[in-house]
């Protein structure tokens, strides 16, 4: 909840909090958010829900027991024959 | 015997240079080949981005098709994985614009967007991770194609962004753009609460 008369940037840190938890952003905007998000529960909050979901989408994400159908090279054979 | 990352193994006298040379050449048995050891991992693409397991082995037939009729005009300016993920999803967005033609009724298979479960996790974990997949799977199906592409191919797939929006045909500003607003979606639908278990 952001504090009513608070002076920082915190649409800008809102934003930008997914190439935040990329590490996309540069020294200097890291900074910047880094010290909003010190004083801010939102976006403290925001940055550890986006670490635990893109961990989750990544560590679940593998490829147990999911093949390719035997049928995949069909039309690609029979143009190739033709 | 399959690598881990969904790949099938190629021959060492198989390089990639010389089949593709060899499927350019008109060769369709060397284009399987290279082109096999991705198969299984561009499959799981297109059930994730489509969500229909009926549709997905449609459009991966699709895709090897197109591939197989371009492969003279691939250039190596990108990897060939990249450029066969490209096709892959160009289809499938063809492939949803054409069920958006179809009268209502025929939804997205969330089910089919559920991740695989992972091994050796204790019975209470694995329920929690299962509850998690299943909300994962609804919340990634309820996006819209291009915000699931995004995650799909950066989050799940795990590809580099550059690599991601090369795929996705798009410049990365753009690109990181649409990831952020996947993800911010995908998290409003899941709840900070159900995230926190995951212990990332």
């Amino acid at each position: 909840m952001r504090v009513p008369g608070r002076t920082d940037d915190h649409e800008w840190s809102q934003q930008h909090l997914s190439h935040y938890v990329e590490g996309d952003l540069t020294l200097r905007a890291r900074r910047r958010l880094d010290h909003h998000a010190r004083d801010c529960a939102d976006c403290g909050r925001g940055i550890r829900a986006l670490r635990a979901l893109v961990y989750a989408t990544r560590s679940l994400g593998g490829l147990a027991g999911v093949r390719a159908p035997e049928t995949i090279f069909d039309r690609a054979r029979s143009a190739g024959a033709g | 015997m399959r690598p881990p990352d969904g790949r099938r193994a190629l021959d060492v006298a198989d390089t990639e240079a010389s089949l593709l040379a060899r499927a350019q050449a008109g060769d369709v048995t060397a284009f399987e080949r290279l082109s096999g050891a991705y198969a299984d991992r561009l499959f799981m693409l297109l059930l994730r981005l489509l969500g229909d397991r009926a549709e997905a082995e449609d459009v991966a037939q699709e895709v090897m098709l197109r591939a197989w009729q371009g492969i003279t005009r691939f250039r190596g300016q990108s990897s060939y994985f990249t450029w066969l993920y490209r096709i892959a999803v160009n289809e499938a967005n063809r492939a949803l614009e054409k069920r958006a033609r179809r009268p209502p009724g025929v939804a997205l298979g969330a089910d089919e967007l559920q991740l695989p479960a992972p091994a050796a996790l204790d019975p209470s974990r694995q329920a929690e991770n299962s509850e998690l997949r299943r909300a994962l799977g609804r919340a990634l199906a309820d996006l819209p194609p291009p915000l699931r592409t995004a995650i799909v191919l950066r989050d799940v797939e795990g590809l580099s962004t550059q690599e991601a929006a090369e795929i996705a045909g798009i410049g990365e500003a753009a690109f990181k753009s649409r990831l952020h607003q996947a993800r911010l979606r995908v998290r409003a639908a899941i709840g900070d609460e159900a995230l926190a278990s995951t212990g990332g």
